[in-house]
């Protein structure tokens, strides 16, 4: 028994058509989102329900094989790209939504259910599940919450995090973990939103429903310099208005969205900001007003008259990483935050650094909550090129870290950040973090040498936190 | 109490210890009610970081000068916001952003920070709300803030909070010991 391969076993364990081997099978699962990094893994397993989970967590705590969860496989930051040798759990199949309690405005729905599926389940009773990352066709909740996604509506509406009633989910043993909201003591259920992966296996969430609004309304401004819309944004927080969403894009990043979506967009400015307002009619209408009046210096204004007007303008925005990827052969993204004070110079700062690097970029901003995403272009097929994107992208990362924000905001570390990780964290902190992941998964099955580095290679690096002064790692050697 | 520096001495001394309540021959005690003040605060970015002994009074006046305000419920001024973290529930963490803490070892720690949208490492920051004292001094923390009508709607009474299962109490435990591995806190 013992000598039966990891993939027959799994064959034998679940039904016919839910385990897939062999190179040329495998490759649809070879990458996520981030597609630069590949790697076939040793079996698929497409498990439709808990007992089938408990089965391959079985045959792989056994054989001491790892296991990497994936859901739609659109994440940006490689959580989902399978390791050598590897078990790929592909949650995809577990698509039922399992109940939907209007009145008390909660839907329980296992991993596989797609982010947008929730809203369409649920439209009927007027309510929708608020978070949205860009990738909302495609995306699965279960991924949402292992990677706590974000979205353009999280400063009104939250971060999956604040969405999430409940989980349950299968440790690596296979025993049954149900967190909730309202559990005593420490917060578990916030803990595994955004651990990617790598401290269960979430096979059921609760997800809260949010009231449709009675009315939103865009509000599009076009600036003459960059500074004056991050004042703009500034501005409209401190006069109590809390957008639905609020959106910043550079000159490059209008003209290609323009030229992809048609949009309406203005292609004189050097800045555009999106602010959406929604709520109660009156409310809006007020907030209108005060928004008008903050925007009063801004070179181009247009509110939204219909839906479909809304609509469209949004579409430009959601639309504008394909955009920018008709310019370019590849384009590399980025996802650091920064406090919103810093917005102009940390622009200012990336455009130097696009000179520098002799590599083109555009800027999306989700401005409300101080997320940046520079789109880095770049050609794969020109030697070295894709090393200098790479270095130009952890230059930006550390002037996020270094004026005090975070290298991500919604993409996940997964194997992407995890240098960029050493610049944010301190070695005892990495260490919490090794520490946390061992407690729930002793054997580091799960997605292992993802999201937290070893503490080797931050000292290899020499790309070093540096807080209060402090010598970074002293007791770590030097090469 | 007045500087981390102190804190961590204390820690590091302290064969046992309580955070918060008074003092008696008994048991030795780390009061934080006079570590308390606000670190920083820009009200655009709707974010302020303070100091754990900080009373709740103190917070909602400084906040209340650009009309904005707490997202969580609270009911009693008195209590500092450090006591209120170590007790609260879900609805409280939502509005953590990043805390500073000693661990049982006298280490120095920050986990989180002051940004609304950070996912990178686990999310200690809100995994601690609720930890009793029991795992870490919680020395500062950044909270999401809201202008006042806004956050009005945030505010809900804590529910009963559930108790939990065997494998929590197991996770729990080992929790602890990463953070306070010589049961320093009691």
């Amino acid at each position: 028994m013992t000598s039966m391969s990891v993939s027959s076993q799994l064959s034998r364990a679940l039904p016919k058509g839910s385990i897939i081997c062999g190179s040329e099978n495998t490759r649809a699962f070879e990458c996520d989102g981030l597609s630069v990094y590949k790697q076939k893994p040793m079996a698929v397993a497409l498990p439709t329900n808990i007992e089938q989970i408990k089965a391959v967590l079985k045959i792989c705590r056994k054989t001491k094989t790892p296991i990497v969860t994936r859901g739609a496989g659109t994440g940006l930051s490689g959580g989902a790209t399978p390791l050598e040798g590897c078990v790929v759990l592909g949650l995809s199949k577990m698509t039922r939504v399992v109940s939907i309690d209007a009145q008390s405005q909660l839907a329980v729905v296992e991993p596989g259910v797609r982010n947008l599926a929730i809203s369409e389940a649920v439209a009927e009773y007027g309510l929708y599940y608020a978070p949205d990352p860009s990738s909302q066709i495609a995306c699965t909740i279960g991924g949402n919450v292992a990677e706590n996604s974000g979205g353009v509506h999280c400063l009104k509406y939250g971060l999956t995090v604040h969405n999430v009633e409940a989980i349950k989910m299968l440790t690596m043993d296979g025993e049954e973990l149900i967190l909730s909201r309202s559990d005593e003591g420490l917060g578990l259920l916030a803990l595994m939103n955004g651990s990617e992966g790598l401290l269960g296996v979430i096979t059921e969430i609760t997800v809260k429903l949010t009231k449709k609004p009675a009315l939103a309304k865009l509000v599009m401004a076009g600036f003459d310099t960059v500074r004056e819309c991050a004042h703009a944004v500034a501005d409209i927080i401190k006069a109590g208005i809390v957008p639905a969403g609020l959106e910043m894009m550079d000159k490059f990043a209008i003209e290609a969205s323009e030229a992809f979506v048609h949009a309406g967009y203005p292609l004189d400015v050097e800045a555009l900001l999106l602010c959406e307002l929604d709520g109660e009619v009156e409310l809006v209408e007020a907030e209108l007003e005060s928004a008008l009046k903050i925007l009063v210096g801004a070179s181009t204004i247009k509110v939204s008259e219909n839906e479909a007007e809304r609509l469209l303008l949004w579409q430009g925005r959601k639309s504008s990483f394909p955009a920018v990827g008709r310019l370019s052969p590849d384009y590399y993204c980025m996802d650091g935050t920064i406090p919103k004070r810093h917005l102009a110079g940390v622009l200012e700062k990336i455009n130097e650094l696009s000179k520098h690097y002799q590599l083109r970029v555009a800027n999306v901003f989700h401005a409300g909550d101080g997320n940046l995403h520079p789109l880095i272009l770049y050609d794969a097929g020109v030697p070295g090129e894709l090393e200098k994107t790479e270095a130009f992208g952890m230059d930006i990362l550390k002037h996020c870290v270094s004026v005090g924000g975070s290298i991500t905001g919604e993409h996940g570390v997964g194997i992407e950040k995890l240098d960029a990780m050493c610049v944010q964290y301190s070695v005892k902190e990495l260490e919490v973090f090794h520490q946390i992941k061992a407690a729930f998964d002793p054997d580091s099955l799960l997605n292992p040498g993802k999201a937290v580095p070893e503490l080797h290679r931050c000292a290899e690096l020499g790309n070093m936190h540096v807080h209060h002064g402090e010598l970074p790692h002293p007791e770590l050697e030097r090469f | 109490m007045k500087s981390i520096a102190e804190l961590q001495q204390l820690i590091k001394e302290s064969e046992q210890i309580h955070i918060g309540g008074t003092s008696s021959e008994l048991k030795k005690n780390i009061d934080m009610s006079t570590y308390s003040g606000v670190v920083e605060y820009y009200p655009e970015e709707l974010v302020i970081t303070i100091k754990a002994g900080t009373s709740i009074a103190q917070i909602e006046q400084i906040l209340k000068k650009n009309n904005q305000a707490l997202t969580f419920f609270t009911d009693n001024p008195e209590q500092t916001i450090g006591a209120l973290y170590a007790s609260a529930g879900a609805d409280f963490a939502d509005a953590v952003l990043g805390v500073q803490i000693i661990n049982g070892k006298g280490e120095l720690m920050n986990f989180g920070g002051q940004v609304m949208k950070n996912v990178a490492g686990y999310d200690v920051s809100r995994l601690l709300v609720g930890s009793k004292g029991q795992l870490a001094l919680i020395t500062q923390m950044s909270f999401k803030i809201l202008p006042a009508a806004a956050a009005l709607s945030h505010q809900k009474k804590p529910r009963p909070q559930q108790s939990t299962s065997a494998l929590h109490m197991s996770l729990t435990q080992k929790l602890k010991q990463i953070f306070d591995p010589y049961g320093v806190f009691v």
